[in-house]
This record gives C-alpha cells, structure tokens and sequence, in this order.
C-alpha cells in the first residue's frame, strides 16, 4: 500500500472533545480531527492552548466531559454513551515529556514492562526488547541502571519502551522539548526515520512551529482550547487562515486594510493598504465581499529585495539588519510601518539603504475574520 | 419530564463519582473522628461547671473560661514570658546559625549541619534532665565546681522560668534554624550578586537585599515557634515543679492529677491554649501564602558562600558553643551521672557503679514501661505508615473528591498541644464501652492521631518528588493499578516509607505528652516514668533511663540515615 492509501483507514477519532478542570475552566472546547492509519500528526499550539489535553484525553490519563474518541474503530470514550475505557486497556502508548524512565529499574527492564504486562514468554521479551534498543541504538547499555544515564539516553530508552511491544498507536508529549537544540535536531531525524520504519500512527504534541512542521504528515493549530486549521506543513505555512496561524507559525508581516474586489475565479483578490495602494492577494477562504476591512499576511522570507514585475510593490528604507548567519533579518521603514524581511546572507544591504520589497499574489493571504 | 431530569443528574453523578463518594466519606468520617472527637470533648469540658463526676454534664457555664483570668492569671503571665524568651534565643540562635551554614565558608559546614539535627532528636525531655544535672541550684555540676575553686554562693539556677526558656530554645528551637535555613536556601544567589555588581559592598548587600528577603522566612518562623513553645511540656514540668513554677500545660497536668481533680478548669486552659495555638498558626499561614515570596521560588538553590575571611574562625566556634551546650555538655553529663552512685562532677569524690543500668533495665515496672514502648513503636510505626501511605497517595495522587479536607484532617494535630489532645482523647474514651480506657491500644490511637502529620509530611515529600507520568507511564504501558503499585509507585515510595516507619517508631518511643494522661497502671510507658522516677527517686536512675531512651530513638535514627542514604545513591 502507498503512503495516502493506507492513511484512508481511520485509526483515532476524535469528536467534539470537550475538557473541563476543576473550577470549570475549559481546557479542550469542541476538537474534533481524524488520524489515518500510519499518519504522523502533530498538535501545535503555545502552552495552555489544550494540546496536551487532548492528547493525555487519546490515552485515557483525563476525564472529558463531553465528546466521543474512538481508537481502531473501538470506542474508548463516549460521554452519551458514557463509557471511558481505562488507559491499560486502551492499548496505545506513549513517550512522556518528562521521559518518566523509572529509576528502580535497569534499561532492560523499563522497555520490557509492556511486554511483561502482555505476559510474553522470556525469549519473546528479549527478542523484542533487542530489537527496540537497537532501533534507537541502545543495546549496549541494557544492563545500565536508569537513573545513570544522561537526558539525551533517558529520550532514547522511552522511545524504545514505547515502541517495545508494537503498539498500533504512539502518543508524543513534547519528548524533545527537554533536549539541547543540537541534540533535539538529531532526534528529530531519528524520530521521522522510526515512523516511516514501523507501521505506527502518531499523534504528537509540540509548542515548537518549526518541529511540528519538519516531522509531521498533518498539522492541526490549536489555541484556546478549540482548532485553528488543521493542514499539511506546506498548507499551514503557505496559506495559514487566520491571524493566530500565520503569527504562530513561521514568521509573518500582517497588514492591516479594506477589501476592494471581489475574489476571481481563482481565489485572487485585491486589497488595499494604508497608504493607498492597492496589493493582489489570496483568499483561500473561499468568496469574500468587497469594502469589509481584512489584514493580509506575508511571509518574511518570500519577500524579496527589487522590482519584479507581476508582484506586488512597496517602497522602503533599511532601517535594521540583524545577521542570523542562517538568514539575515531586515527591518524595514514603509509607509504602511514597519515590515520584517529575511533573505539568504549571499547577498547584504546596508541600513540606510532604499530599497523596493516585492511578493508574488500567492505569497500574500488574505486572513479570516 | 420531572422525574426523568432527577435521573438523569443522578445518572451522570454516578457517572462522575462513582464508588468515590463512599470511599471518601468513609476515612473522611474515620479520620475526623480520631481528630476531631478529642477537640470536641475538650469543648464540651470547658464549659461544664456542674457535677464533674456525672456524663452527661448537669451544666454549662463559661466559670471554667473567667477563671483563668481571675485565679490563673501568673500562670498566663508565666507561659507567655517564657515562650517570649524562648521564642527571642531560638531565633537568634537558629538566625545566626542559619546564616553562618548556609552563607559563610565556615570550616566544616556539611560536617555541622549534621549536628544541629542532634539537639531536636534528643527530645526537650531529656535536654532538661541533663540541664537540671548541670545548673541545679548547690547539687549541679557546674555550682559544684564553682564552689570546689573556692566559689560560696549558687551563681547557677536552672529552676527559673530562664532556665526553662533557656532548654526549651536550645532543644526545640532547631526547628527555626530548619526553617530560616530553607528560606535562605530557596533564595536565588543572583539577587545577591546583581547588588554585588552595582557595586555595594557585602555588607550593604545584606542589609538591603538579604535581610528584607529573608524577613518573611523569620518572621514566619518567629511566630510558628512561639506557638510552639506555648504548648510545649517537657522542659516547663522537669525545670519548673522543684520551683514552684507553672505554665499552662504544666498547669494543666497539675490540676488533672491533683486531688480532687478539677476537669473544667484543666479543660478551659487547654482549650484556651489550643485556640491561641490555631489564630497563630493560621496567622503563620497567612503571612507564608501572602505572596511577598515571589522572589523566593520552591527550587533549592546553592548560594555561592561569602568569604568571610579570619572572621570565620569566630563564626565557627559559635556553632561549636552550641554544639557544646545543646550536645556535648547535657550527654556528658547524663553519662558521668548515670554511673555514679551519687552524682557529682568532681571526680575525686566519685563512686562508679553500674547499678543504676541494672536497675533500670531489672527494674519490673521500668522495663515494662520500655518494653511497652517498644512494642507501642512498632506496632504504631507499621500501621501508621501504611495507612498513611494509603492516605498520602489519595490525598496527592488520586482525583478523589474531598481529598482536601482529608489533607486538612490530617494537619489537625499539629495545632493541638500533644497534653491538651491527650486531655480530650481521656474524656473521648472513658466513658466509651470497649474498656479500651487505659490500655496499651487507647495509646495507640493516641500515638497514630498525634502523629498523622509527621507521618503524612514525611511520606508526602517522597510522594511528590516521584513525577507523576512514572505512574502513567505504566498504566500506558498496560499495566492494571495493582501491576502499577506493585512494580512503580510501591518501590519508589520504599525509601519515603521506611523513613516515615523509623520517625514513627523514634516519635512514639519518645512520646511524653499524649501518654502522661492516657497511661493506666497496667499501660506503662517509657517517657511518662523517666518523668515520674525523676519526681520520685534519684537522678542517677533517671539519667540512666534517659540515655537508654536516648539510645533506642538514636538506634532507629542511625538505620533511619543508612537506609535513605543508600537508596539515594541508588536513585542519583
């Protein structure tokens, strides 16, 4: 089977999840999202967004109150129903953030619990428990105790004491976000390389834009508790619908205006900023009305430095550069205020120096109310 | 359409909670009534002015509560001048030596932070035998070595309300050195060392960055000691009843034990106590939870120690003078005493025995006092820290409903001086069928009750150190909640339990206020004899009592240490 095949067989469902804590406040309002069978998806958000929450209600470690979350077809939790499937008979797993390796036990024996859990025969145990420590080439350090090993290690046995008993389904809550940059890039190819791998759907959960970008099928954006968009990375970063997407999520210039023309048939619409001029844009929203007020957003690092013809125009002066050594990072003076852009270091502009900034009409999106 | 709304709310109650109601009302109500029910009797004792004999009281009156006021009213005045002083030297002790160990590069410094945790293990009771050994007035060794230089008179008098608020700051005071220390451990050594790069020297740095920081530590601690010190027992009876001097828990054991005895009036000082106890405990509280502790955060930080140069010699033997007055000098003394037919401090008047260990270890009713306690302690210890284990995991782990005002039953005690808990655990019992009223088990709940919130904290503070996803993680894993307690919550917590076992067993050995009242001719205890051998034979026997006291708490304390050292080298 190919890759989008098999991910039309539907392995979580989650409907109209609702999480209150105590005190009634409203962690998760109303998610709902599938997950297809061998499908890597990642929840995004900034802390308190309900992220977790979700993903600790897929386990069973919370309590919704309103919803449904089916897992294989199976129902795990249904509030009319109301059912709620204990987390040890849920059959998914999970690698904790804190990496919750336990200190009383050896290496070993942490990634053979499920499967002394699931009662397998000595041989099957340290058969499969090689396997998991090779995959994350771990093997030397079996006999290790836990609490003698370093951050990075500690990672490594929990990914494999998750993997261990062939789970169907992998949870992730935020396993890098305790990692050093370097290391946590590392684990991130890693980690893309596993899933590919094995046969396991995921569902992953990070306040880190770029990780959720680089290693996920899917994107769903949560804020407050309910869903912003839900996307592929591309689609997430190129055409994000709302103010919070494309704020959150990559690096953006948003800009404020009124709606002059109608869409077109292809979704092309015109849009006129403060100082008069008039920018083409997309609305990938669908049909909107001319004369509402709108704020567009562009991206920092599909702007470029020069007229070009076809693209839309604004005139400037550098006010700031701030070399990144990556990228360098502009700020510019405009008309309409200031506008941030990011170009390759190939090529510097002094500050001070005029410049004209200009972006294609499919790189200027036209935000949802 | 009435009816079907009703159910279905009940429905989904039953849907939420489950069997979770009945579990928590059950120990809410099983742990209220070991709690409560004593406060409750105290109350009801108060206020009766009738027949003191009859149950129920013929009548109630507030004479009980004026009393105090008119007849009792030095022995008010006595309480609060000796807690004053007590609470003034506990703090400045527990200050300075706070200071000098956890910010000054004194010599040694691990080496004595480790002594100062000795004093408190050594019990005030003991603390003030050994100071009544010392500073009695013509007998006490250092009158007597006055006088063998050719000194006359007595400069040395324990038996004052000083002296007694001397003992009780050097041995029940360490509690403010704990206390002052943590807060100035909690306290991020940048703070410090930004005014040290403004350019302010180390001592404008303390007085303007250091000292308004830590205010609140003190002042906290200033305040929980001192109702500590109202409700302390020990050092007020051994120090005070040769003189003639009476505090109010004192009191209280006077007038129950005096004959006629008068309930009421004992009643009304102990509820008095108890409720000056609770406004400054919920005082200390307030000002704790105020939220002036921003700067101060939960993580334990290692300041960076002030080079404090030659002046750290003068540091240092500070905290030798009070290892020498709260360690060295009350256990030497207690041991030259304990071997002498007679005691005295000049040595060549000496007569060494070993009679008074035979005695006191021959002795029929000696021995079974120690034995009981050692049977008391351990039956005490293995009940009390699995059901507090139990109690703990609800109260800090499970999503049990209530489970906050399981935690507050469990605090109770603390604000309950251990006499007065005991004075309302006699009246709560005596006239409760069962005949459990002076017998060894009426002790034993006794022990358990004033003990849950040792217990509790002890085994909290490993509780709350395990992160919980250890625990999800197994239940993720596949594991059921008895695969899960048994293979991860269970041997993470063995460290947690065995330390809250050894406390258990040390406090009960060494319990002398719930037991002085609660223990019958047939229930004898350890503390409560030392305390009447002393009242009725010699000092030398009691000194030998004491030091094996002494030794059977340090026993418990010493596997206590070995065993949660192992296993943090195991753990780290």
């Amino acid at each position: 089977m190919s890759g989008p095949e098999r991910q039309q067989i539907t392995r979580i469902e989650v409907k109209d999840l609702v999480v209150r804590y105590a005190g009634d406040v409203l962690a998760v309002n109303g998610v709902s999202f599938d997950v297809g069978r061998g499908e890597h998806v990642t929840l995004l958000g900034p802390s308190g967004c309900g992220k977790t929450t979700t993903l600790r209600a897929i386990a069973g470690l919370e309590q919704p109150s309103a919803g449904s979350i089916r897992i294989d077809g199976r129902t795990m939790y249904s509030a009319a129903e109301k059912l709620n499937v204990t987390t040890e008979n849920r059959g998914v797993s999970m690698v904790f953030q804190s990496y919750a390796v336990w200190p009383h036990m050896t290496v070993f024996d942490n990634v053979a619990y499920g499967l002394k859990v699931r009662k397998q025969s000595g041989a099957q145990i340290k058969e499969a428990v090689d396997r998991a420590l090779g995959l994350v080439q771990m093997r030397h350090l079996a006999d290790r105790g836990a609490s003698k090993l370093s951050g990075g290690q500690q990672q490594r046995v929990a990914l494999a004491r998750a993997i261990a008993f062939s789970p169907t389904v992998v949870l992730f809550d935020e396993p890098l976000s305790n990692l050093d940059a370097k290391l946590r890039a590392e684990m991130r190819v890693e980690l893309r390389d596993l899933q590919r791998r094995l046969d396991i759907t995921s569902v992953y959960v990070t306040h880190d834009q770029e990780e959720a970008l680089a290693i996920s099928d899917r994107v769903i954006v949560m804020n407050v508790g309910v869903i912003e968009q839900i996307g592929s990375p591309q689609e997430i970063y190129n055409r994000p619908r709302t103010r919070f997407v494309a704020d959150f999520v990559g690096s953006a210039n948003l800009l404020k205006g009124k709606i002059r023309g109608a869409s077109d048939a292809g979704g092309g619409v015109a849009f006129e900023i403060a100082d008069g001029s008039v920018l083409q844009a997309i609305a990938p929203g669908g049909a909107v009305a001319a004369g509402n007020d709108g704020e567009v957003s562009v991206r920092t690092a599909y702007i470029g430095f020069g007229k070009v013809d076809g693209q839309n125009q604004i005139a400037g002066a550098v006010y700031q550069r701030m070399f990144h050594g990556d990228f360098v990072q502009y700020i510019i003076d405009s008309p309409v205020g200031r506008l941030t852009v990011r170009r390759p270091p190939t090529q510097l502009v002094d500050e001070g120096t005029a410049v004209t900034l200009s972006f294609a009409p499919e790189h200027c999106v036209l935000l949802q109310g | 359409m009435q009816k079907a709304l009703v159910d279905h709310a009940l429905g989904d109650m039953k849907h939420r909670f489950g069997w979770q109601i009945p579990i928590s009302l059950g120990i809410i109500l099983v742990v209220g009534f070991l709690v409560l029910l004593p406060v409750l009797f105290l109350f009801e004792k108060a206020f009766n002015v009738g027949d003191p004999m009859s149950f129920p009281a013929t009548k109630h009156g507030t004479d009980n509560l004026f009393s105090l006021f008119t007849e009792d009213f030095d022995i008010i005045l006595n309480t609060v001048y000796v807690a004053l002083m007590a609470t003034v030297m506990a703090i400045f002790i527990g200050f300075t030596l706070a200071w000098i160990l956890t910010r000054t590069n004194v010599a040694a410094r691990e080496k004595l932070e480790r002594l100062m945790e000795v004093p408190y293990y050594m019990t005030p009771l003991v603390g003030a035998l050994a100071w009544a050994v010392l500073a009695a007035p013509k007998s006490g060794f250092f009158n007597q070595a006055w006088h063998a230089v050719g000194g006359t008179n007595d400069p040395f008098d324990i038996y004052t309300l000083f002296g007694i608020a001397w003992v009780m700051a050097l041995f029940e005071g360490t509690v403010a050195y704990v206390m002052i220390s943590a807060s100035m451990k909690s306290m991020d050594p940048a703070l410090e060392e930004s005014a040290r790069v403004m350019g302010a020297s180390k001592l404008r740095t303390t007085l303007t960055v250091t000292l308004p920081l830590v205010l609140p530590g003190v002042l906290g601690a200033t305040l929980f000691v001192f109702a500590e010190m109202l409700g302390s027992f020990a050092a007020a009876l051994v120090l005070g009843i040769p003189g003639r001097i009476y505090v109010v828990t004192t009191s209280i054991w006077s007038t129950v034990e005096a004959f006629p005895p008068n309930y009421g009036k004992a009643a009304a000082m102990g509820l008095s106590l108890f409720l000056v106890m609770v406004a400054m405990l919920a005082f200390y509280r307030w000002i704790v939870t105020r939220g002036s502790y921003a700067t101060i955060t939960g993580k334990a930080f290692r300041p960076r120690p002030m080079d404090m140069g030659r002046f750290s010699w003068f540091l240092f033997s500070f905290c030798l003078l009070y290892i020498l007055l709260a360690v060295i000098l009350p256990v030497g003394a207690l041991l030259l005493t304990s071997f002498q037919t007679f005691a005295t401090v000049i040595l060549s008047q000496a007569t060494f025995t070993l009679n008074n260990y035979q005695e006191a270890l021959a002795l029929g009713p000696v021995r079974g006092a120690l034995l009981n306690s050692i049977v008391l302690g351990i039956g005490v210890a293995t009940v009390g820290a699995l059901v507090m284990t139990v109690l703990v995991w609800i109260i800090y782990r499970s999503n049990l409903k209530g489970r906050g005002a399981i935690e507050y039953l469990a605090m109770f005690p603390s604000s309950v001086p251990r006499l007065v808990f005991g004075l309302g655990l006699l009246w709560a019992w005596i006239n409760m069928p069962g005949g459990l009223y002076g017998s060894l088990w009426l002790l034993g709940i006794a022990y358990f009750t004033v003990l849950l919130p040792l217990g509790v904290r002890t085994i909290a503070g490993v509780v709350l150190q395990i992160d919980k996803s250890l625990e999800e993680c197994a239940r993720v894993c596949g594991a059921g909640w008895g695969y899960q307690m048994r293979t991860v919550t269970l041997p993470l917590l063995k460290p947690g339990i065995i330390a809250a076992w050894m406390l258990l067993f040390a406090a009960s050995v060494r319990e002398v206020g719930a037991s002085l009242l609660l223990m019958g001719p047939h229930s004898k205890v350890i503390g409560p004899s030392i305390v009447s051998t002393w009242a009725n034979s010699g000092t030398q026997l009691t000194a030998a009592m004491a030091l094996i006291q002494t030794f059977v708490v340090m026993l418990a304390l010493i596997i206590l240490f070995r065993v949660t050292r192992e296993s943090q080298r195991e753990m780290s």
